[in-house]
């Protein structure tokens, strides 16, 4: 759900259309106009959450030019709060770079509020990343940059090809969870590297890391001849300076 | 501060009391004094009394108001707080404020339309003119420059404000790195660069800090590291009994040693020393250590330079826990 005064500009239907991408179907809080803007907004959001109930709130900070609703957007969050603890809620604004007074809102908060701020220049993709940690869960089905899928449920990795999902039979057991532990953390944050000890349970023998590093060069033998190419050391499953590996979606 | 010109306030109103007080008792004593002490003087001693203290109440009215005014004159408060910095800081950033929003709001409409064409090019088999896509790519290049810049300047000005009290919350240093890494991911690739980022721990924890400093140190970091990078840019997160570290490490040619000993001084950039033009501010780094020192922080450098073929650079910030 988006509460923004200005859901039709082009910022935040750059950010709706990523959110589309994402799976994710959007509802945007339109009141209709009359006097006092922000609490117009404020009971449109709190009536449209009743209603629809939404998995997360994308929230503007500031509502129109009144002075009063500067940072009326800061009283909703805590009216939704009370109301829809749990409810996670990303603070969209203008104003997250004045970290005294995002420091504020959060402390005056729980520690565990699911809240967070982003500034309104950030790209339609970090407010996704936000969203995606908001909720906290990995989804079930992981879509790797438009050319892979990974099924947790069903355990299957499929490649994509045109309209078409492929499965890549030859990932299943230790090579799938390999896979699932890379394609879950880079669900959760793209630049971040799965250790060896977080991976090398999925190995076997006396020698862990070569084992890892051959099931690791399976993995992309397997999904690069679905798609019909090569994945070299800086494509698909990196090795960042023998720490660990990092995932990166092949490109379309 | 505040509970002394509130003491001050007060005193002020006591004496003005004791100065009613003293007036109306000089003037009764003229009708009423004679009843106790008709032969003593021919004024009635209340009356000299009523006037001393009339007087003095007057005199210490007078003298709060004189050292008020000479303090405010030298930057100084009664109690010593720096109050003509404070009233300048107070102001600065009440302007800050104003044109952040204003600042703000025409690049934030300039990088939508710029997403909205790059979308629309997607979607239509994107055969634009190199130049075009060029434009794009700068306006979305210059976009984490803009950010860091506007938070740069509210820094600043916070950091000539007198010393507050430590502001420290409960936050995660791996979320921190996280939001970050997520910013100048993007740009970082389009640059032909990755990015990476870990902990020692995988599972950080919390810890207590100022999580805004931590945030603006780091960014100003990794902002440093992402145009100095070759190829890699690293971000490590790890902690012991008594402080946690994040080091920036980046695979770009290192840092002269000649140069080492300037790279925290305000405004200093390479080609200063070479009395060049600069390219830019020179303020990142100088934020980043200053605001690391008033966080019991500190941060200090490592680096290799080409042609050795280990050449890099890391920088350390170390915060207590």
């Amino acid at each position: 759900m988006i509460v923004d005064d200005e859901w039709k500009s082009s910022i935040v239907s750059s950010v709706r259309k990523r959110l589309d991408q994402e799976g994710w179907k959007t509802h945007v809080v339109a009141p209709d106009g009359g006097l006092s803007i922000g609490e117009e907004f404020q009971a449109a959001a709190l009536y449209t959450i009743e209603e629809v109930r939404p998995d997360g709130v994308i929230l503007d900070v500031r509502f129109g030019e009144q002075m009063d609703d500067r940072f009326k957007g800061l009283s909703i969050l805590r009216k939704i709060l009370e109301r829809f603890p749990g409810l996670p809620v990303l603070m969209y604004t203008q104003y997250a770079q004045g970290p005294e007074r995002e420091t504020a809102v959060r402390g005056s908060l729980n520690w565990d509020a699911p809240v967070d701020f982003i500034d309104k220049l950030a790209s339609p993709e970090e407010v996704v990343l936000r969203m995606r940690r908001l909720f906290g869960s990995t989804p079930e089905i992981i879509s790797i940059g438009g050319r892979l899928s990974l099924d947790a449920r069903a355990k299957i990795v499929y490649v994509v090809i045109g309209d078409e999902l492929r499965p890549v039979e030859d990932i299943i057991g230790m090579k799938f969870e390999i896979l699932r532990e890379l394609a879950a953390t880079w669900y959760r944050s793209p630049g971040e590297l799965v250790q060896f000890s977080r991976l090398e349970r999925y190995s076997e023998g006396e020698d862990a890391r070569a084992s890892l590093r051959v099931r690791i060069r399976e993995i992309k033998d397997a999904i690069g001849n679905a798609l019909g190419v090569h994945f070299g050391a800086s494509d698909l499953i990196i090795n960042v300076r023998d720490r660990g590996y990092r995932l990166i979606p092949p490109k379309s | 501060m505040a509970n002394r010109q509130r003491l001050l306030k007060l005193a002020r109103i006591a004496c003005g009391i004791v100065v009613l007080l003293g007036v109306i008792v000089m003037l009764a004593s003229f009708r009423f004094g004679v009843l106790f002490s008709e032969k003593l003087w021919g004024v009635e001693p209340l009356a000299y009394l009523a006037g001393v203290v009339t007087m003095a109440a007057l005199g210490f009215i007078w003298g709060t108001y004189v050292l008020q005014s000479r303090a405010t004159q030298h930057g100084y408060h009664l109690n010593g707080f720096d109050s003509s910095l404070e009233n300048w800081t107070k102001l600065t950033k009440q302007y800050f404020e104003l044109y952040h929003h204003d600042l703000g709001r025409p690049l934030t409409r300039i990088l939508a339309k710029e997403r909205e064409l790059r979308a629309v090019l997607a979607r239509t088999g994107g055969n634009a003119d190199p130049g075009v896509s060029e434009l794009l790519d700068e306006i979305e290049r210059q976009a984490p420059n803009f950010r860091l810049m506007l938070a740069n300047i509210q820094v600043l000005v916070e950091l000539e404000a007198p010393r507050k009290p430590d502001d420290v919350h409960p936050v995660e240093p791996a979320q921190v790195v996280r939001r970050i890494v997520d910013r100048y991911a993007g740009v970082v690739a389009e640059a032909g660069k990755e990015i990476t980022w870990w902990s020692e721990p995988s599972e950080f924890g919390m810890v207590y800090s100022d999580p805004s400093a931590i945030e603006h140190i780091i960014t100003n970091l990794i902002d440093n590291a992402s145009k100095y990078a070759t190829e890699h840019i690293e971000v490590r997160l790890t902690k012991d009994e008594s402080h946690f570290y994040i080091r920036v490490w980046d695979d770009g040619p290192g840092i002269a040693p000649h140069h080492v000993p300037h790279i925290f001084d305000r405004g200093w950039t390479p080609e200063v020393s070479r009395r060049d033009e600069k390219t830019s501010s020179g303020l990142g780094l100088f934020i980043a250590r200053t605001l690391a020192a008033r966080n019991g922080g500190d941060i200090t450098v490592e680096s290799v330079t080409a042609p050795d073929p280990d050449h890099h650079t890391a920088f350390v910030a170390s915060f207590s826990l």
